[in-house]
């Protein structure tokens, strides 16, 4: 087997359980160790072992500035024809815009955790005046274990600031039982007092750490710990459970009793990371050890709304560069909501969709800040490229029907025409997404939708916003308002369009919006001096469209009551008012508006709406795939033999694949000797292939091996020769 | 039966008989075969109906009774003997009788006004049809119980319920129903043919869901295999099945090439994922060894960063491999000259950890089966996912499972930070599996033992030579159980611990059993030994080696 000859290069190494994989030539390995001192050369050795586009890419890239060469993953696109520039410009794109939304994520998740950790702060703090027992904060940080690094790594910078103290965080990984955990705690809390990591090093290797006097301990006595931090005022040691859940109930309590009965040299606290319920916590230990317990209850934002900060500030965001579209956003937003993702997953999604658009688009490139992208850059293939985009056509065929058609003519034939329109869409974008999120902006602060935000967005990204749609039916309800209503709605709006919105990163848009916000001045004085004229009346001032003004009339007739509506009659200043309402919607919905993203020309520059690469990295289906390429090798080999054979079993398969067929119509109990001679009458003499016995069997033992490696057979004692099948994909 | 008969005149015993109607039915396909137990009933029915007529003239309460009873009371009398007790006995016993279930249920149940009148009404006809035919409540209970199929059918439809007729139910309320198109003289044996015929199932339900398919083939009383072994077949030994492998080309090599240099077209995309903190996961059937060598080739080769990445190759499929080790590796790829902490591996990877965040290297950790056994532990997943949640630590690794992404919870996942791809390469597993010895593991052949003579004799040059003594006894002693031909087992012949202790010290190989397990201990990490309890718990200690091996060892041991 060739296989078999290739492996002999590298057959020690397999069967270690690891080793340093070292570059297989000795040559590449001098460059290796030169390449540290002399940089220069290192890049023209690589250069030189790529085709002209790469080398010219790197050339280029040596050329310009440093850091630029060593960022670059990224791969000409077109082919291998795009320009390094390009390239690069790709990747320095990327490199902005990432950095940018993660320095904001992060911000925003730890925003959200700033409640909570105030609330531990000043419980941690106040109640060891109030008691001799150990403060326990118990912190409900739902089932999803994967943002609770972050929220106990905040927990541990502020605790030590505010208080300070020792903190040290256990995970149940890391202290399976009492001896790791506590030296865990002597050595962290130990550490965090004095720097010199030595030391510590050295206490491990031992088992025993030498006290400021000369004395030993072992390294799991906490008099080790009293010891080192005898120094302090007052010792003061905090210890995080993360996965409450996770630890052996058993040293949950010894932990504690053990640190009650030093609360008097060491004052610690706990603090306890919970999933489901203190009822459920506190079930699990034992009386005597909860009564230790100071305890205390705290709640963690929920991941609902997390997740919508999280989308508001990098999803929707004016600095969110690259827009995910409606149908990839849809779907991480349910698999949020579904609770089968943290909101970890929810970012590297939104980092994976940036990462593929600017790593397999050469459009992306005009994403690049004003002034990168000039006519250089544009090659012959991206003016092709565009052409062949869905909303060129889109775009040509609207400039046709207008009448424009010198404008088509030229996007079709020119090519310094096209790169014009080009350059000019980066300005484009941005007045639509500033539009878009406006209009949002506006939308939310009304407060009259009470649908989520993200489905606002999805939906104005996926159909654009139009006041009389039904998900932003928004001019109804208003017509309904009553005056102090309108009012109060229209203070709303002003004060939106004056601050903005931070958490989308909108600035306050007063200095462009002057026409709207005249008019709705006019409007608020009309409606607050029609009330005035109104004080005296009986009657309030009320609209046509308002529900009082709807009367039901009962009249009785010959004994028989009708019902029958009828329209209250309006007063003047009722008509007026009436006016005001109508002219305040007209404005709304006219300044409210915004198109579809996909209707904008260019759009597949900026906009990233594709499932695929996303579904296939992050939700993996294996058993599909494992099932596909047994039962249908020839989808992967694409080899000439096995293609007729469709779903049926040929001899020329694989011998996993002919023995995965008959695995597949065996019942639970297989019996091997059948297999056997089920697989050689398809493979052995008698089939086309006809193998020899012998060779049949090394074939058959390569197929069964491979199964049961694969899990689906394992042995089985109930009948000899026999196996049990394990897996039904 | 016309003694008996007359015996159970009174009201009583016949109120106790009608009580056990029920239950009749089932009873009589059994035994309606042969014509003289088939006389029985009709003399039976004729008297009964007699008597019953009189009752029901006279006695009011009985009205109902006397016309249902009739039947069942011949068919009773046929097949039981006189005595009440046996048939009061049957009452409670599920019905064990060959023809569907269904048709019990429905003939159970059946109302009785049908009966009734056919009984009633025409006495004469009844008669003429048990004569000739089943008897006839038999018929009606057939009918009856197509009707409820018929209904069942139905229902199924009406109410939208699964469409696949093979479903047990369905099945049978189908088989049921169509036995009515059959023409009135099959009528007898018919339902019965085709009930029985299913109970066979010969053919198993196909395009069933994997969950169904699971239940179907679990079910109990399904797992029939035949009784064929192995023995007949000469197994592979290492020597041969090497020697094949030699000689064998895969038709599909350049296939697989060609595939695998597909994949390797993704080298740049997983070193730009790998560059941006994920973890790239290659899952799919086929060894991805070679994939992941190569993309290791191509990491240090193409690397434009002024310091090349460290790559350390952990192979997970290595039986031996500890967290420890990697990690230790590792360290040393950080820096050889630095000497990790031992001891506890979560310790060990903080210590890793802040080493690795003093130097200013990247590290690409590739991991060959990270699915494999000796990973698959809780701790050590968590400690790779601490190990690639550091800035400058790069995971790849490979699965070869279908469910290797149960090893993670959503913790691990978000420290994993794992990218997916699908990497089927049809790779022959050289290295991962070792081949004959798996096979022979899972038919419980031979347990897992050091290679053949040369590995026994290499392993006993490094033992003491009480040792030596003692391996050749053992070995003696198996080869005359051999030729004896008695206490072979799986393993081999097992030879008593007592015994061998006993010979030992006979032969001054050791004086205390304290010496004696110190050296059976010796052979048993090497492997060369094994030991069972047999059923009645007596250890038994057996060489997993053929007998040329044996004698080949005994040969080598005694010159």
């Amino acid at each position: 087997m060739a296989e078999i000859e290739d492996n002999t290069v590298f057959q020690q190494d397999d069967h270690r359980a690891a080793y340093i994989f070292s570059a297989p030539s000795s040559e590449d390995q001098h460059h290796h160790a030169a390449s540290s001192a002399a940089r220069p050369t290192k890049r023209r050795r690589v250069s030189s072992k790529k085709d002209g586009s790469k080398s010219r890419q790197q050339t280029a890239a040596a050329a310009g500035e440093e850091t630029a060469a060593a960022r670059s993953a990224f791969t000409p696109l077109f082919n291998g024809a795009e320009s390094p520039d390009a390239v690069r410009l790709r990747a320095e794109s990327f490199e902005t815009a990432w950095p940018v939304l993660d320095a904001r994520i992060q911000h925003v998740l730890r925003e959200a955790n700033r409640n909570t950790l105030d609330e531990v702060t000043s419980f941690i703090g106040n109640a060891e005046a109030e008691t001799t027992q150990i403060p326990a904060g118990i912190i409900i940080t739902g089932p999803n274990i994967a943002s609770q690094d972050l929220l106990f790594e905040q927990l541990a910078d502020t605790l030590c600031k505010a208080t300070q103290a020792r903190f040290v965080r256990l995970r149940s990984a890391e202290a399976p039982n009492l001896k790791a955990a506590l030296k865990k705690i002597i050595k962290d809390a130990g550490a965090s007092g004095r720097d010199d990591d030595d030391d510590a090093d050295d206490d491990d290797e031992t088992g025993l750490s030498v006290g400021k006097d000369g004395r030993k301990y072992l390294n799991y006595d906490l008099e080790t710990l009293h010891v080192a931090l005898g120094a302090n005022e007052s010792p003061r040691v905090i210890v995080a459970f993360q996965d409450s859940e996770a630890f052996d109930s058993g040293l949950l309590t010894d932990l504690i009793a053990l640190f009650h009965s030093w609360h008097d040299r060491i004052r610690f606290s706990v603090l306890f990371g919970i999933a489901t319920s203190v009822q459920l916590f506190q079930a699990r230990l034992l009386k005597s050890t909860a009564r230790y317990l100071y305890g205390a209850q705290f709640d963690v934002v929920q991941a609902g709304s997390v997740l919508e900060s999280v989308f508001k500030s990098a999803v929707a965001g004016s600095q969110a560069m690259v827009r995910l579209g409606p149908s990839l956003l849809r779907n991480l937003v349910e698999r949020q909501q579904d609770q089968v993702a943290g909101i970890q997953v929810f970012i590297s999604s939104l980092k994976y969709a940036y990462m593929c658009h600017f790593y397999a688009n050469p459009l992306s490139m005009f994403l690049a800040a004003d002034g990168h992208v000039d006519r250089q850059l544009l090659q012959p293939e991206h003016t092709q490229a565009v052409r062949t985009l869905g909303s060129f056509k889109a775009h040509v065929e609207r400039a046709v029907e207008a009448r424009q058609l010198n404008h088509a003519q030229s996007l079709l034939d020119d090519d310094s025409y096209l790169v014009d329109q080009i350059l000019k869409q980066g300005q484009r974008r941005q007045d639509h997404v500033m539009r878009l999120l406006r209009s949002l902006h506006l939308i939310t602060a009304m407060g009259i939708l009470s649908t989520p935000f993200t489905d606002l967005y999805i939906s104005a990204l996926a159909e654009g916003i139009d006041l009389s749609s039904d998900m932003f039916a928004v001019v109804d309800p208003i017509k309904r308002l009553g005056p102090d209503g309108i009012i109060s709605l229209i203070r709303r709006i002003v004060s939106a369009i004056e601050t903005g919105s931070p958490e989308l990163d909108l600035p306050g848009w007063e200095s462009e919006a002057d026409e709207l916000m005249a008019a709705l001045g006019e409007i608020r004085d009309e409606v607050e001096t029609l009330v005035e004229r109104t004080k005296d009346n009986r009657n309030p001032l009320k609209s046509k469209y308002g529900a009082q003004n709807k009367v039901l009339r009962t009249t009785v007739v010959a004994q028989k009551v009708q019902l029958s509506r009828d329209t209250a009659t309006l007063t003047e200043e009722d008509n007026a008012f009436t006016k005001a309402i109508d002219s305040l919607a007209d404005i709304l919905s006219q300044h409210i508006h915004c198109d579809p993203a996909e209707s904008l020309f260019l759009h597949e520059a900026w906009l990233y709406d594709s499932k695929s690469p996303y579904r296939d990295v992050f939700i993996p289906r294996p058993a599909t795939t494992f099932g596909r390429a047994l039962t249908r090798p020839h989808d992967y080999l694409g080899c000439a033999c096995c293609g007729n054979a469709g779903g049926a079993v040929a001899s020329t398969l694989p011998a996993t694949a002919i023995l995965y067929h008959l695995y597949l119509e065996a019942g639970a109990l297989i019996n091997v000797a059948d297999l056997w001679s089920a697989y050689y009458a398809s493979v052995g003499d008698e089939s086309e292939l006809g193998l020899d016995e012998r060779t049949a069997l090394v074939h058959f033992y390569q197929g069964l091996a491979e199964l049961r490696m694969m899990g689906f057979v394992r042995q089985s004692k109930k009948k000899a020769d026999h196996v049990a099948k394990l897996k039904w994909l | 039966m016309v003694r008996r008969k007359s015996t159970e005149q009174e009201p009583a015993s016949r109120l106790a008989r009608k009580r056990e109607l029920p239950l009749d039915p089932y009873e009589v396909p059994d035994e309606t075969t042969s014509p003289k137990r088939r006389r029985g009933p009709n003399k039976n029915n004729i008297a009964d109906i007699g008597a019953a007529t009189l009752k029901a003239s006279s006695l009011k309460p009985l009205e109902e009774a006397g016309p249902t009873e009739t039947i069942p009371d011949g068919a009773n009398g046929a097949q039981s003997s006189p005595q009440p007790t046996p048939v009061k006995k049957r009452r409670g016993r599920p019905p064990k009788v060959k023809t569907g279930d269904a048709a019990n249920v429905a003939a159970a149940s059946t109302p009785s006004t049908t009966r009734r009148k056919n009984v009633a009404a025409t006495p004469v006809k009844l008669n003429g049809t048990n004569g000739v035919d089943t008897p006839s409540w038999r018929n009606n209970a057939d009918r009856s119980a197509r009707r409820k199929s018929a209904r069942a059918l139905i229902d199924r439809v009406v109410g939208g319920a699964l469409s696949d007729d093979e479903d047990e139910d369905g099945g049978i309320a189908r088989e049921i129903y169509e036995a009515r198109s059959y023409p009135p003289p099959k009528k007898r044996g018919r339902p019965r043919k085709a009930v029985s015929a299913r109970k066979r199932s010969p053919t198993p339900p196909r395009d069933l869901p994997p969950h169904e398919q699971y239940f179907y083939q679990n079910k109990p009383g399904l797992t029939k295999t035949s009784s064929n072994n192995l023995s007949s077949l000469d197994l592979l030994t290492h020597e041969e099945y090497f020697s094949v492998l030699r000689q064998l080309k895969d038709p599909h090599a350049s296939d697989v090439e060609f595939l695998q240099s597909l994949h390797a077209e993704s080298f740049p995309q997983w070193s730009f994922e790998i560059s941006q903190g994920f973890s790239a996961c290659l899952y799919g059937y086929g060894s991805k060894r070679r994939l992941l060598h190569q993309f290791a080739t191509y990491l240090s080769e193409r690397s434009l960063s002024p310091q090349p990445p460290k790559v350390v190759i952990v192979n997970g499929y290595v039986r031996t491999t500890t967290i420890r080790e990697i990690l230790s590796i590792i360290g040393n790829a950080i820096d050889p000259s630095y000497k990790l902490v031992s001891g506890n591996p979560a310790v060990m990877v903080q210590n890793l950890l802040s080493l690795l965040s003093t130097t200013g290297l990247t590290v690409v950790l590739i991991i060959n089966s990270i699915d494999a056994p000796p990973l698959r532990k809780a701790m050590t997943q968590s400690i790779l996912a601490q190990l690639a949640a550091h800035t400058q630590m790069r995971l790849v690794c490979s699965a070869d499972t279908p469910d290797f992404h149960l090893l993670w919870d959503s913790g691990l996942r978000s420290s994993f930070n794992l990218a997916f791809h699908d990497c089927t390469t049809f790779g022959s597993f050289g290295a991962e599996i070792d081949i004959v010895d798996e096979v022979h593991e899972l038919l419980g052949r031979k347990a897992r033992r050091v290679g053949g003579k040369e590995g026994v004799t290499y392993v006993l040059r490094s033992l003491p030579e009480n040792a030596k003594s003692l391996f050749r006894l053992l070995v003696s002693e198996s080869l005359a159980m051999m030729d004896e031909g008695g206490g072979i087992t799986a393993e081999g012949p097992g030879i008593e611990y007592r015994i061998l202790y006993n010979k030992a010290v006979e032969e001054f190989i050791c004086s205390s059993e304290m010496a004696f397990r110190t050296l059976l201990k010796e052979f048993h990490d090497h492997q060369i030994i094994t030991s069972h309890k047999d059923s009645i718990g007596t250890e038994l200690l057996s060489l997993p080696f053929r007998k040329d091996e044996l004698e080949a060892i005994l040969e080598e041991l005694m010159s």
